[in-house]
């Protein structure tokens, strides 16, 4: 009996080979399809503000300010802006807002940049890449997008985070679909409502409220233009 | 080169060889777009150089082995790899917003535009609208209000936003003082020169200005002049020379000798039916180029076989921009066109009668020799026209030529009725009258004596741009105290005890004039970037001012300088609002001079010329011992564009050399003097050198074929060879000054010419982006043949019974040989536009397409600059030109007609941008779909998809897509500017090897020029036009937000089209029947470029069309003239033996053969060609 050249566990060798392959193209193309993508890196993004920062669930939620007090330019602008010390200062001039009101200290920050004319540097959060060189604020918003389908509920956001991963295939989602999130101009920035009213939605036509799917009727035109879903309606 | 043609019936009996012609011409002449394409025999070595995607060595890495790629890749990819790792964390991006003081009329976001005014080199200016995206100016287009621009721009105007944001401009002052090892620099402050300047001046006021001079800028500007007024009061002694470096303004003093006083001249070419240019240069050069350009192109546009179409005829020595499209050209030495002007002047007298004492003087002037017959002719056939037009007629002469002449043809004029209708004259100012270089040579003398105690330079650069003869350099050293404001660093700068930086025009207030007279406000579109900048006015207000040492801080401020002196000099009513008027639109109502015609009796300016035309310089024929040279400018003027990255890559008119002045020769002069470059094919083609002596003046340049120039005559170009301008001019091309006369003469006669050792390297882009030898890309016929085909549609039944109507255009072309194409791929766009199917592309607009009319573009690249502007192009530099990488989107193709290469027939240009295809052939082959198609007709590029197959390139047959083979746009490319490297020595690695991550980016001020609506592009990225995709987006917006129902026609142009000084472009809406595009691409002279190849193309081609003299050359009636008569020659619309029909590529002879013979089957079976 000749002796064997290969002990006898090689035998398994090709099956072990062919599982950890297998396994080993499975866990890489997994791994990447959840870590590398900006669902997992962008979502959640919440940089650190100047100062005390700016508490959108004050502002926005409790106090109840509509966006646009601050966003003034995002009806008619690419860019939904950022609001000057000027604007701050409208309500944190010393003394103009009740003792009771008056968040004292935590304000000097803006107090001290609007004496010193100096800007205060807000840290961005929402950021498209370069070679996404349009992203109209205006036309969403005048087509009745609101502020939450990509910001979230910022009304609740005491700082406020990244919530949409703002990826090219998010982006074809809506623009297939524009009746999930087209609630109308006069509401965009009602968000309490627009989230009660999306959830309401969601359930079907078949089930949403009367009120609701009167909504979404008058809301037929807009959804029939759709958004666009050519690649220069964004990149050029 | 003609390798392609389908028609099946003529396979096989014509040898290919034979023929070269590039592209079919109605007029049967074969066009050419280079020496080497002319003189390539067979397929050889230029034939494959001609189909290659990039010229050779365009794709090539380095020059040495793999080996030291892998070991430079190595490197690159464990560098990656350690910077990668911090490359996870998101970077933080801060958004830095308005604080208390917020600018009320800027919406982040929305860009604004303001009206102001550029001043020209050499006196003129331009009004122009700023493009400002948050405070900083990033495009420049022209106000439409504004008489000279009309909403035209030049490619000075488009390329400034880019000089404000040079990152070499002079920062602060620099105080030196001191000689040799005691001399020493020190940055000073504005201040500080404040107050020496307040005390220092002040010194002169005992000797009323004794020793004080002026040396400033020629500019045409009221508060300039008051300035001058105010310091010519407080030292009328003082020396104030203003002067135009590249010569004396001949036209003017022309002007003067014939009329008695200064005068300008307006020209209205739009109202001529005929016009004799002598060398003119009234198209590309001097404060009226766009405003004769505009008048050009309106009289030579038919837009319908109804309208009028004026004739050219030119007499020059080298190609300028209204010779190369003339009817009629003839090529004579420069200092020989004098004895032209007048033989012509005698011809048209002769005919008209009349002009007494200027009849005797043109009759006994003394021409130095004889008229060729040909010449001769061609004057007397046009003499005829010209009076046969008078009224309509205007003859016109190029400022190189002698003021006499200049004189000689404001006679000419007068004879043939011009003023008040094609020309008119209105007043010049005294200081503009004034020769500066001959004032100049006057102080010179005092200066180099040592007499001069203070010399102010206020944005002017003798110490390069005067002639060496004049020795300024050195006499600038004998003056104690050497002021120089400047933009940049200088040559002048650099020698300064002073060196004062200045603000742009963009950065400051002041005012202009046109040449017709229009007062147009300067307003700053930005504070100076750098702090205390003072502008050209404010640094002569501060010194014309009485100062105290307690006071000496006071600055005058531009803004009330300019207020006060409009205060003096308008009789407003209500100031502070015509002042507003004025700043919103751009200029100042009612200035713009009523021109007349001259304000002389005729016969007393004829009396006028007479008594000085005898002293016109005129020259004996040239010959190769002694050759005519011209000394003149080109988009460099005299110097001061040279830190202009564009402007030195934008492919100079006629040579289409870049980064590189060589002195240009005829084909036939060069082979003469042993002075002929490599051919193309070379891997690297190099110039001759040669020495060129005027007088005992001599300098060393290199020598490039230009043809149909004059025999025994040389170009040389000014502005070439600074020295100190900072990292992009510096050292590019070579200094002409040291052959100039002290007189900053033109024409120079007499100069010898020898080979000098050494060859150059030039990068000439006129052999780039060739369309791979196929045939009918320019198309030109004579006008009669428009006329009686023009409006005829022709039917034709093709494959599969298909039908398919031909305009007049199309019939030119290949299209009348070929079976119409039937797309195997369905695509939304392959169906008629007359009726679209409901659900296709064409039953919804808007759908863009272009119109590009070559009859009337007159090929000054404009477009080029504009697009680069907008589209954030960047320049890659002298040695990668070479390489045939640039950039710019579009190419203006040039093309010589003839079978003479020493006398070619027209000089057709071509601008060839992304032509937007409906079947588009590069989206077919991306293999990531990066190239895609939109609903509205665009081929869209989309960068981050591109993965750098180049597969789109190669699939284009129109060769405009555009790879960033490096980071060009991002990163330093210094290094690639430069190539002057002695022979023989060994050459630095190619700087943009380095991988980017470890090479410089550019400064950040570089970025702050980038249009922020289009993607600046990195390395490894395709790129090409885009129809201005960002204007599109940004006008249907507009439309959305105004409530408009559809997008009206001129709601936005692209940046070309806004740019076009003729007006050849016209871009729109195509399913809109009354737009401008629709209309032009549904002319019958319209035809889509290499149209049988079924790609579509949303831009289209008008048909050049010439207008003969039928007594000079027999226009041809017929350019079809098909027959049935396939063997002979002269068939398929080309009759002058050369044809144009080719029928096998013979590089593929053998692969073609299958597909020959398919077309031959096809062909017989559906009797298309019997």
């Amino acid at each position: 009996m000749s002796k064997m050249l290969f002990p006898r566990w090689v035998n398994a060798l090709p099956t072990v080979v062919a599982i950890g392959a297998v396994g080993g193209v499975a866990t890489v193309s997994m791994g990447t399809w959840y870590w590398a993508t900006p669902e997992f890196w962008e979502v959640g993004y919440m940089p650190t503000q100047p100062g005390t920062g700016f508490n959108h669930q004050i502002h926005a939620g409790r106090l109840g300010m509509d966006c646009r007090y601050c966003h003034t330019n995002v009806e008619d602008s690419h860019w939904a802006n950022i609001p000057t010390v000027n604007t701050c200062m409208a309500c944190h001039t010393d003394g103009k807002l009740a003792p009771q009101y008056d968040p004292g200290e935590k304000v000097a920050f803006v107090r001290e940049a609007y004496a010193a004319d100096e800007s205060i540097p807000w840290r961005r959060i929402h950021k498209l890449p370069d070679y996404v060189g349009n992203f109209p604020h205006h036309m969403h918003v005048n087509a009745g997008v609101s502020c939450y389908s990509c910001h979230g509920q910022v009304r609740g956001m005491p700082v406020v985070h990244q919530e949409e991963s703002i990826s090219m295939g998010w982006c074809l989602d809506c623009h297939r679909n524009v009746e999930d999130n087209i609630v109308g101009p006069s509401k965009v920035t009602d968000l309490v409502w627009v989230e009660e009213h999306l959830k309401e939605r969601a359930k079907g036509a078949d089930n949403a409220t009367p009120e609701a799917k009167r909504i979404i009727e008058s809301l037929q035109n807009s959804v029939a233009e759709g958004g666009p879903q050519n690649c220069g309606a964004c990149h050029q | 080169m003609s390798r392609v043609d389908q028609c099946p019936s003529t396979v096989g009996k014509k040898d290919p060889k034979k023929d070269r012609a590039s592209t079919v011409n109605g007029n049967a002449q074969k066009l050419w777009r280079s020496i080497d394409e002319y003189a390539a025999h067979d397929e050889g070595e230029f034939q494959s150089f001609l189909s290659r995607e990039f010229p050779a060595g365009a794709s090539e890495m380095l020059a040495s082995s793999r080996r030291t790629f892998l070991q430079l890749m190595g490197g690159a990819m464990a560098l990656a790899g350690a910077a990668t790792i911090p490359g996870c964390r998101r970077p933080d991006h801060k958004i830095m917003t308005y604080s208390r003081n917020v600018p009320g009329e800027i919406v982040p976001g929305k860009a604004l535009y303001y009206a102001t005014s550029m001043p020209l080199p050499g006196g003129g200016a331009e009004g122009l609208l700023v493009k400002t995206n948050e405070g900083r100016p990033t495009f420049v287009e022209g106000n439409p209000l504004h008489p000279v621009n009309q909403g035209k721009s030049s490619a000075w105007s488009n390329a400034s936003t880019l000089s404000i944001y040079d990152p070499e401009r002079l920062k602060y002052p620099v105080f030196r003082e001191g000689q040799g090892d005691s001399a020493r620099q020190v940055v000073a402050t504005w201040d500080d020169f404040r107050a020496w300047s307040a005390s220092h001046f002040a010194e002169f006021d005992s000797t009323s200005g004794n020793g004080l001079v002026f040396i400033v800028d020629k500019k045409t500007s009221p508060t300039r002049d008051a300035m001058r007024a105010q310091i010519a009061a407080r030292w009328p002694l003082a020396q104030w020379i203003s002067y135009d470096p590249t010569g004396a303004d001949n036209r003017g003093a022309g002007l003067r000798m014939a009329f008695g006083q200064p005068k300008r001249q307006i020209l209205s070419l739009e109202n001529a039916d005929v016009i004799f240019s002598f060398a003119s240069d009234d198209l590309d050069k001097g404060a009226s180029a766009l405003r004769n350009a505009r008048g050009f192109g309106s009289a030579r546009r038919m837009r319908t076989t109804n309208d009028h179409m004026c004739r050219v005829y030119a007499v020059e020595g080298n190609y300028t921009p209204m010779g190369a499209v003339a009817d009629h050209r003839y090529a004579l030495a420069p200092s020989r066109i004098p004895a032209a002007v007048v033989e012509l002047a005698r011809l048209i007298i002769d005919r008209v009668g009349g002009a007494g004492p200027l009849a005797n003087a043109v009759t006994s002037f003394d021409t130095r020799g004889e008229i060729s017959p040909d010449l001769r002719e061609m004057l007397d056939a046009a003499a005829d026209d010209l009076v046969g037009a008078r009224g309509k007629a205007i003859v016109t002469a190029g400022q190189d030529l002698p003021a006499e002449i200049h004189a000689l043809v404001a006679g000419i004029n007068q004879v043939l009725g011009a003023p008040g209708k094609t020309v008119s004259y209105v007043p010049a100012g005294a200081e503009e009258a004034r020769d500066g270089l001959s004032d100049l040579a006057e102080m010179i003398g005092t200066m180099r004596a040592g007499r001069i105690k203070t010399c102010v330079c206020v944005e002017t650069n003798p110490c390069y741009d005067t002639p060496t003869a004049l020795g300024f350099a050195e006499a600038f050293d004998r003056v104690t105290n050497r002021i120089v404001l400047s933009i940049g660093p200088s040559e002048t700068a650099a020698k300064a005890t002073w060196q004062l930086n200045a603000a742009t025009f963009l950065e400051a207030w002041g005012d202009t004039e046109a040449d017709d007279g229009t007062i147009a406000p300067i307003q700053p579109m930005i504070a100076p970037l750098y702090d205390g900048a003072l502008s050209e006015i404010e640094l002569l207000a501060l010194i014309a001012e009485k100062r105290t040492a307690d006071d000496y801080t006071r600055q005058p401020a531009g803004y009330e300088v300019v207020r006060s002196v409009w205060q003096g000099r308008f009789d407003w009513s209500d100031f502070e609002k015509s002042w507003r008027r004025a700043l919103h639109d751009g200029l100042v109502a009612g200035t713009t001079y009523r021109g007349d015609n001259g304000g002389q009796a005729a016969s007393s300016v004829y009396a006028n010329i007479s008594s000085v035309l005898a002293s016109a310089a005129v020259g004996v024929n040239p010959s190769s011992d002694a050759l005519d040279v011209v000394v003149t400018t080109n988009n460099m003027y005299d110097g001061r564009f040279a830190n202009l990255p564009w402007l030195q890559e934008l492919p100079q008119f006629g040579t289409t050399v870049v980064w590189d002045n060589p002195a240009l020769v005829s084909p036939q002069t060069a082979k003469k003097l042993g002075l002929e470059p490599d051919p193309y094919t070379v891997k690297e083609p190099k110039a001759q050198m040669a020495k060129v002596t005027i007088d005992g003046r001599s300098v060393e340049v290199p020598v490039w074929i230009m043809p149909g120039m004059a025999n025994n005559t040389m170009v040389m170009f000014q502005g070439y060879g600074r020295r100190e301008v900072g990292v992009i001019g510096a050292g590019v091309g070579f200094d002409v000054q040291p052959v100039r006369d002290i007189m900053g003469t033109r024409i120079y006669t007499g100069a010898k010419v020898e080979p000098a050792r050494g060859r150059y390297p030039i990068s000439s882009t006129q052999n780039h982006w060739s369309m791979e030898s196929r045939t009918s890309i320019v198309r030109a016929v004579d006008l009669p043949a428009y006329l009686r085909h023009g409006d005829v549609k022709e039917e034709k039944i093709g494959l599969y019974g298909k039908t398919s109507v031909l305009n007049f255009g199309e019939k030119l072309g290949e299209l009348s040989h070929t079976p119409p194409n039937e797309s195997i791929y369905k695509n939304p766009f392959t169906e008629s536009r007359d009726e679209p199917k409901p659900g296709s592309a064409y039953s919804k607009g808007p759908q863009w397409g272009m119109n590009v009319d070559q009859g009337t573009c007159i090929g000054c690249a404009t477009c080029t600059i504009a697009c680069q502007s907008e589209n954030n192009i960047p320049v890659v530099g002298k040695t990668e030109v070479r390489k045939g990488r640039e950039m710019t989107w579009i190419r203006v193709d040039r093309y010589f007609t003839g079978s003479d290469m020493n006398e070619p027939g027209v000089m057709h240009h071509q601008p060839v941008m992304c032509q937007h295809c409906e079947n588009a052939p590069c989206e077919t082959v991306c293999p990531v779909n990066a190239t895609t198609h939109g609903p509205e007709g665009l081929n869209y590029m989309v960068y981050n998809r591109c993965i750098g197959t180049r597969y789109c390139a190669n699939n284009c047959p129109y060769k405009v897509r555009r790879f960033n083979f490096f980071d060009y746009a991002t990163k330093k490319t210094k290094g690639g500017y430069r190539s002057e490297f002695p022979e023989g020595t060994p050459k630095p690695e190619n700087i943009n090897l380095i991988p980017p991550r470890l090479r410089e980016k550019v400064e950040e001020i570089q970025k702050l020029r980038n249009n922020p609506d289009v993607t600046v592009r990195s390395r490894g990225v395709m790129e090409k036009c885009s129809y201005c995709i960002q204007r599109i987006n940004a006008a249907r917006y507009e439309m959305k937000l105004q409530d408009l129902e559809s997008m009206p026609d001129g709601f936005f142009q692209t940046a070309c089209q806004a740019a076009c000084p003729t007006g050849a472009i016209v871009f729109g809406d195509l399913l809109n029947d009354n737009s401008e595009v629709s209309k032009a691409a549904d002319d019958g002279r319209s035809y889509g470029l290499l149209g049988y190849l079924n790609t579509r193309p949303r831009t289209t081609y008008k048909v050049t069309l010439s207008n003969p003299n039928p007594r000079l050359r027999k226009p041809v009636e017929d350019p079809f003239h098909h027959g049935g008569d396939h063997g002979s020659e002269g068939e398929h619309g080309a009759e002058d033996g050369n044809g144009h029909a080719v029928f096998i590529d013979p590089l593929k002879k053998h692969e073609d053969t299958g597909y020959a013979g398919s077309l031959r089957v096809l062909g017989a079976a559906v009797g298309v060609h019997a």
